[in-house]
């Protein structure tokens, strides 16, 4: 019989920091230090010695993210991942690698890309952004219609609960069911399971082509018949974005790209043959002589700036809805495009929504409430990865509580029985 | 040795009355069928046998039975291979197949929500003409429910590239062991909150009751090439696999037969498989018809550069066609048609990095001879999962021991080469005492705090999946042997 019972450590009542010195949690919270374990064994010593001293643990990556989500509930340590940054294991004939969690997502594409393959997942700021990270906030791009979200890509992974032990789920093999499914779990659970040391994800071969099709539309209802077409196209999009104009003229500005109220971006990846044909039967079946065309290197800044424009660090709100597709596309319509730089992962019904004027809570608090009630009564959700501090509370950034948050909250004793990782941050009482 | 509870009489009245008496089964010649699934080497007769029709109905049977504190086991088709509906100790079967309903099918935003007990295949057919398909699709398909895919984590011949069930599972209505309903996920994508339905997916029946699954839909394929490559050898199959991944193709599909299993195939189909031939390779890709020309001409040409000859190619636009279909049929039925060879038979399920598949070919060939046992093959190449089939006679105590240790060595080895003892079998009871082979105490603790979230009296599958936790009873193996 295995012992479950943690061991007994008095907690020890801490004081939030006066200075930043240590550190910053997010949120305008400070750290009473931050660690920077560089080894598997470093990170479960400093999580044990930490808890012990009566600290909560707040991991951190490249930082792109630190102000995601609930309110640091009480003090404690930052861990610094990037120290662990290594590759483990990368057999690229079994598709396969295993990392460390710090690395950045761009450092990872290189290693991989030097093997002709790549992690058909993307994240904003890749050069920051680590894999610990994306994994543990669910973070994805544009390419997830046709190439999956992160819960499609990972296979194993070893975290640090909250007594600094380091747990292990899944394995180094593309198909296995042996326990339960750990990494799916840890995989959006925003540090509050256990600190993500290290992940086994699934690798693909890069495609031989890849191009992006720029389609322009003045009505929202002329796109949204447009993506009733495309849902049963003779051709199969790897990525479908609809934009507004603020959000059209800022990604594709830098191209030199025509703007109209709407622009749906249809991405395609394949190799050249059948990419070629694609683009060809998407002009048919749109029936459009203007569409605009990148192709291959030309393509690449367009897909970039689509990924980095989900993370707009200008604006004081960003909202996100959870949708069935056709959905999204009624909720598109209840939003004043003026006021909100719109992008939309159309395949998917996620719609997001960065605020383009100075915040004013008067004003912004019931356009919240208003979006939200549509967004609930179509279905779905809405949450806030972006918000000032201090309205975060009143605006519910993780949206109505959901029946399954009770649940959750058993699951998050179940791994963590005395919440210290990562308190306040997510759902609920986690 | 077997733990037979000794049922509340209440209990069958009061069950008899949530389900309806033609809904329940308590003579024991009726319930002796329910002894046992796939793996047939351990079995037990459940005390009595439920066939819940609705949500409310399960919450009904699993509320009256931890009422009288009675363990209940969910079943589907009852096709697990590794013991995972075995009604250890007795207790309650809660038998899904009478909620079979197809609830909704939505083309424009590419889900389905079906009861547990829909049969995988039903669900392709009644997906036929819409352009869309639900992509998991076990050798078993024909038989086995979704609810049972969702309970282990299906995979089946398409995985290498379309993934396995949970890439496809996006939400489940879970009842759980205290009568309460949980809703995880649904048809929209990135609900706030953890990913319950992932963790659920895969569970084996050990959290809980699966009474509704939210499928995603995926487009059908344009069209579609298959190739039967022909090889002298295992290893020069593989180093085709191989080569064919280095390409950059990656293949629908990439299913390998050894010569024993080859001849069983070609005894029970006459499809037209070389008997002599040291391997058969089924190559299929699929996408768009533009694109697939180059790929085929790749293929055939790394196939002959591997010693290889390429005995059928097949274009086809849709899986219904006569000669696609016939060649999956062969892969499909293969288990069946060892049937022929041999009164019993029990397959593993074990996973390697697939480089390293020469290697635990070499290795299971010669455990075969070490125990005297004769070991057919037939696998998922590209991803590494073997399904070496073990013929014995179930008859024979002796056989059965060896059958047993050759299982084991084989796993063993797996495990010693960096892989898993199952990639979609799930683990049952039968290859618990792996477990704590591939993770530590404390990764095994974790899965007990977990299963102990959901499932805290353990009523619910006791004693399955991860061995230790609450409400555990002390056992070495369930019910009473075959042999006995």
């Amino acid at each position: 019989m295995l012992d479950l019972s943690p061991p007994v450590i008095e907690t020890i009542a801490l004081n939030w920091p006066e200075t930043s010195a240590g550190g910053v949690l997010g949120d305008g919270r400070s750290a009473s230090a931050t660690d920077r374990p560089s080894s598997l064994e470093e990170l479960c010593e400093i999580v044990a010695r930490r808890v012990g001293e009566g600290h909560a643990l707040y991991p951190q990556g490249g930082a792109t993210a630190l102000d995601y989500g609930g309110i640091p509930r009480r003090p404690g340590v930052a861990i610094d991942l990037r120290g662990l940054a290594r590759v483990v294991d990368y057999p690229a004939a079994d598709m396969t690698i295993t990392i460390e969690a710090g690395m950045t997502l761009a450092a990872l594409q290189k290693t991989l890309g030097e093997q002709g393959q790549r992690l058909t997942l993307e994240a904003p700021l890749a050069d920051r952004a680590t894999l610990g990270g994306i994994f543990a906030t669910n973070a994805s791009g544009p390419r997830r219609f046709g190439l999956g979200r992160p819960r499609d890509q990972i296979i194993g992974i070893r975290y640090v609960d909250g007594e600094g032990r380091a747990i292990k789920g899944g394995g180094r093999v593309v198909k296995n069911v042996a326990g339960y499914d750990l990494p799916k779990l840890l995989t959006g659970s925003m540090g509050t399971l256990g600190i993500i040391a290290e992940l086994t994800l699934k690798v693909r071969p890069k495609p031989e082509a890849s191009a992006l099709a720029w389609v322009r539309f003045r009505r929202l209802a002329d796109a949204a018949q447009a993506l009733d077409r495309l849902n049963t196209s003779g051709t199969r999009p790897v990525a479908l974005e609809l934009l507004n104009a603020p959000t059209a003229r800022k990604v594709g500005g830098g191209a030199g790209l025509p703007v109209e109220e709407w622009v749906l971006v249809v991405g395609f990846e394949d190799n050249a043959a059948s990419v070629a044909w694609q683009l060809d039967r998407l002009t048919l079946e749109l029936g459009r002589t203007d569409l605009v065309f990148l192709k291959d290197n030309d393509s690449a800044p367009l897909w970039s700036a689509l990924v980095d424009s989900q993370a707009d660090e200008d604006a004081p709100l960003t909202f996100a809805a959870n949708l069935k597709p056709s959905a999204a596309l009624v909720f598109l319509g209840s939003i004043d495009a003026a006021r909100w730089a719109i992008q939309t992962h159309a395949g998917n019904g996620i719609v997001r929504g960065h605020f383009q004027d100075e915040a004013n809570f008067e004003e912004i608090a019931p356009e919240v409430d208003r979006l939200r009630a549509e967004a609930v009564r179509l279905g779905g959700s809405l949450t806030l990865p972006r918000c000032p501090t201090g309205w975060k509370d009143r605006l519910k950034v993780w949206g109505n509580p959901r029946a399954d948050w009770a649940i959750a909250e058993k699951v998050k004793k179940a791994l963590d029985p005395r919440g210290v990782l990562n308190p306040g941050r997510f759902v609920g009482v986690i | 040795m077997p733990a037979t509870t000794t049922l509340p009489t209440r209990l069958a009245s009061e069950l008899s009355s949530i389900v309806g008496p033609e809904n329940l089964l308590a003579h024991r010649d009726e319930r002796l069928v329910y002894e046992c699934d796939g793996f047939v080497i351990e079995k037990n007769v459940p005390d009595l046998v439920v066939f819940p029709t609705s949500t409310e109905q399960v919450v009904g049977v699993v509320k009256a039975c931890g009422r009288a504190g009675v363990p209940f086991v969910p079943r589907g088709a009852g096709t697990s291979l590794a013991g995972g509906t075995l009604a250890v100790g007795g207790g309650v079967m809660i038998c899904l197949t009478r909620m079979k309903r197809i609830l909704e099918v939505n083309a424009r935003d590419r889900y389905a929500v079906v009861e547990p007990g829909v049969v995988n295949v039903w669900l392709t057919r009644a997906l036929a003409g819409s352009g869309f398909h639900y992509a998991p699709d076990p050798s078993s398909q024909g038989a086995c429910t979704i609810g049972g895919n969702v309970a282990t984590n299906s995979g089946g011949p398409h995985t290498l590239k379309y993934g396995v069930t949970v890439n496809h599972v996006l939400g489940v209505e879970l009842v759980l062991p205290d009568g309460s309903v949980v809703q995880a996920g649904g048809p929209e994508e990135d609900h706030p909150g953890y990913d319950l339905t992932g963790l659920i997916v895969g569970h084996e029946g050990t959290f809980g009751i699966v009474t509704k699954v939210t499928v995603d839909l995926t487009r059908d394929p344009e069209a579609g090439r298959t190739f039967l490559g022909v090889f002298e050898t295992v290893e020069a199959a593989t180093e085709a696999v191989s080569g064919i991944i280095a390409a950059g193709i990656v293949p629908a599909a990439l299913e390998m037969l050894d010569n024993p299993m080859i001849r069983a195939v070609e005894a029970a189909f006459r499809f037209g498989f070389p008997t002599e031939a040291g391997a058969v390779l089924i190559i299929e890709t699929d996408g768009l018809d533009a694109g697939l020309e180059r790929e085929a001409q790749s293929i055939a040409s790394i196939v002959r550069s591997n010693g290889g000859s390429v005995a059928k190619a097949i274009t086809w636009r849709t899986r219904k066609e006569p000669e696609y279909m016939a060649i999956w049929k062969a892969r499909k039925s293969a288990f069946g048609a060892i049937g022929r060879l041999s009164p019993t038979f029990c397959t593993q399920d074990g996973v390697v990095p697939r480089t390293k598949l020469p290697h635990i070919l070499r290795f299971i060939t010669a455990v075969g001879e070490r125990h005297d046992i004769r070991i057919a093959n037939v696998f998922h190449a590209g991803d590494g999962n073997i399904h070496p089939i073990l013929l014995f006679d179930e008859r024979d105590p002796d056989q059965v021991r060896r059958v047993l240790e050759a299982s084991h060595e084989i796993l063993e080895e797996c495990i010693n080469v960096g892989g898993s003892v199952t990639g979609e079998h799930g683990i049952g009871v039968e290859k618990m005492s792996f477990m704590p082979r591939l993770f530590s105490p404390a990764d095994l603790a974790a899965m007990v705090a977990l299963r102990t979230a959901f499932n805290p009296a353990g009523l619910c599958s006791p004693d399955k999946m991860i061995p230790g936790g609450a409400g555990c009873i002390e056992r070495k193996s369930p019910g009473h042997k075959a042999s006995a």
